[in-house]
């Protein structure tokens, strides 16, 4: 069998939209994860960016990453601010004041962007049905204005505002299921990704562009900083992450859900926690606790993948 | 500030993180857990004004924080808090603006603080602390303050200080807090309680604005606090608020050592402002100096306060450059010769 991983890294086009030269931080997978996007959206596209990590590290002025038209918005309204992009130039093309081609827009917001102070935005842009790929940079907190949580981050992580210590141990909610609430919005595609896995990061930008309508896609950016780690272990966490089922690989396309990285022996959640600062804390008993849910929302995933085949 | 907070008894934070004020939320989440009270991280800065208003209407002692542009967001909880008359400590960690901006400290903020912020004829009650330990005596001022006259409270800090370090005396902690007529706590009992800002007949509406403006005219009378610095015979006057006058300070202190009659007016009331005290103060003297982090905003103030009775001069740096007192020093000094001296000779 041919690998494929040796070759599918050469069929990425060699063309940098996200330049080298950025500030983000050693080992940061989310500057990984936005500079593949973007070579999956190709130049003929326009990024609305919510205030996140990314931007920061991309745009201070006078210099800049991007070689892609780029606009930065507040916290709140990137999909709201892609929805206007999208709704003027379908105007401007229908008037004939814009030569009719194909401009993909592309919303980028971090996990506060995006499950916190920015769903609502999103909500409305995906109920409206604009033409246009929201990708979330999941980092699992907000680690740009210092680690603090987000409803993204995983049940008994450790940050700023969710401190473990005497009283509590750390984060006490569920990380919330973006692509889920995505997917009830009955939009054409919704896919979860990794960076850790670039070649499928890329397939699934590349479909998400192609499809009309709305399309999500929520990508899990292992933050080196954030979470503890040493810098150089962000893509075996992001494969961690995976393997062991506490972020799946799947898609739903038209409602159709179909897992991308399905393994039939999961790997203990010991093993993505182990070495990660964030989770130090954790007794036997949370850490079992968390294995259980872990497994039963595997479960659930993999009888929604199920259903569609039969 | 967040320690002096618990003392002063809050037991309710809301906060959503933004530079640079994260400190604030940071530590109320470690700490409010160990005095009793509740910490919550929100969804968004309008989540967080609005949770506030939900403990403060229970007759709790709730607050928020945020910088600049989270602070506009929460501009319209803050109408509804002076609507319904619902105590509430704001606390502002000014950034440069407009837009992000950027987030070093500046004082952007001044009239969207002193002229209510929100929609409607509303005023919060604006304290500009000029260092750190100020910020901590007038959190617990604050939260008074807010009690006494059921209506929002806003400390106007900046980036400058919220990021400081600086040895604090901090307060006793508050034993007894005041009794709420007015909380809702469940009606068992009694004839239930109402908490709105709807009111759709047009005079019982004046009526409520007229009701609202006779307590900003107490507040007015009662409330204004200054700082007076060497102005007993100064020929020039500086006029500066928040971390400002902290550098203004140094330079007049500069310039006095130099033997130039300068002086600094310190408003730590934004508003209520200060007028009638800066309108006395230009019967002794002619030349003012407005300085402030941004391009102009209690000048004003300022100039409606002297009507025209004095010559006001304007030294501002917007966008988060904060001058040294040498720098402040020079233009101030610099005046002083063209209009003092030279009226002199």
């Amino acid at each position: 069998m041919i690998n494929l991983d040796l070759y599918a890294p050469l069929m990425l086009p060699k063309e940098e939209l996200f330049t080298s030269g950025h500030r983000a931080c050693q080992g940061c997978a989310e500057a990984l994860a936005v500079r593949i996007v973007c070579k999956a959206l190709g130049r003929n596209s326009i990024v609305a960016m919510a205030t996140g990590c990314m931007e920061i590290v991309s745009s201070p002025l006078p210099t800049t990453a991007w070689q892609i038209p780029w606009i930065h918005v507040a916290f709140e309204n990137a999909a709201a601010v892609a929805s206007g992009v999208e709704s003027g130039l379908k105007a401007l093309m229908r008037k004939g004041r814009l030569p009719h081609k194909k401009i993909t827009i592309a919303g980028m917001a971090g996990d506060g962007g995006t499950a916190d102070i920015g769903l609502q935005a999103l909500s409305g842009a995906m109920e409206r049905g604009h033409d246009m790929i929201f990708v979330c940079y999941d980092n699992e907190a907000y680690m740009n204005t210092g680690i603090q949580r987000s409803s993204a981050t995983p049940f008994g992580a450790s940050t700023t505002t969710s401190p473990a210590g005497k009283v509590k141990a750390g984060q006490e909610t569920w990380k919330k299921n973006m692509p889920e609430i995505m997917a009830a919005h009955g939009i054409p595609y919704v896919a979860t990704a990794c960076s850790a896995y670039p070649i499928d990061l890329y397939e699934k930008v590349k479909r998400a562009a192609l499809v009309k309508g709305p399309a999500y896609v929520h990508c899990l950016s292992v933050c080196p900083t954030g979470w503890r780690i040493p810098s150089g272990d962000a893509i075996r966490y992001g494969r961690l992450a995976v393997e062991t089922a506490a972020f799946p690989l799947y898609e739903v396309i038209d409602g159709k859900y179909q897992l991308t990285f399905d393994s039939p022996k999961l790997k203990p959640i010991t093993d993505y926690f182990k070495g990660q600062g964030r989770f130090r804390h954790l007794t036997p008993e949370a850490v079992a606790r968390i294995q259980e849910r872990i497994t039963r929302d595997y479960e659930k995933l993999r009888a929604k993948c199920e259903n569609v085949n039969k | 500030m967040a320690e002096a907070a618990i003392r002063a008894g809050c037991r309710f934070y809301f906060g959503y993180p933004i530079t640079p004020q994260n400190e604030v939320a940071e530590y109320m989440s470690e700490h409010m857990p160990e005095a009793g009270g509740t910490f919550i991280q929100a969804e968004s800065e309008i989540a967080s004004i609005y949770m506030v208003l939900g403990a403060s209407v229970t007759g709790a002692r709730a607050m928020t924080s945020s910088s600049s542009p989270g602070i506009s967001l929460k501009q319209e909880g803050i109408s509804f808090l002076a609507g319904q008359e619902l105590p509430a400590v704001i606390l502002n960690v000014m950034r440069g603006g407009p837009g992000l901006g950027n987030i070093a400290g500046c004082q952007g903020d001044y009239f969207q603080a002193t002229r209510g912020g929100g929609h409607g004829d509303y005023k919060t009650i604006v304290l500009a602390p000029g260092s750190v330990q100020e910020l901590v005596d007038l959190t617990g001022v604050a939260f008074e303050l807010a009690d006494k006259y059921r209506n929002p409270v806003m400390i106007l800090a900046d980036g400058l200080i919220g990021q400081m370090r600086e040895p604090v005396v901090l307060p006793e902690p508050v034993k007894h807090l005041p009794e709420k007529d007015w909380a809702l706590r469940g009606a068992k009992g009694r004839p239930s309680r109402f908490s709105r800002s709807l009111i759709l007949n047009v005079r019982r509406m004046e009526e409520h604005n007229w009701k609202l403006q006779r307590k900003f005219r107490e507040i007015e009378a009662n409330e204004i606090r200054f700082e007076q610095y060497l102005l007993e015979d100064a020929k020039l006057v500086v006029v500066a608020f928040g971390s400002a006058a902290r550098v203004a300070k140094g330079a007049v202190k500069r310039l006095r050592k130099e033997g130039l009659k300068v002086g600094l007016f310190r408003p730590i009331t934004l508003w209520p402002f200060p007028h009638k005290k800066i309108r006395e103060l230009a019967n002794e003297c002619s030349e003012f100096l407005v300085y402030e982090l941004n391009a102009g905003q209690m000048l004003e103030d300022v100039k409606l306060a002297l009507s025209g009775s004095a010559e006001v001069f304007f030294y501002g740096r917007p966008g988060g450059v904060i001058p040294t007192p040498m720098d402040v020093a020079k233009i101030i000094g610099s005046r002083y010769y063209q209009r003092i001296k030279r009226k002199a000779k």
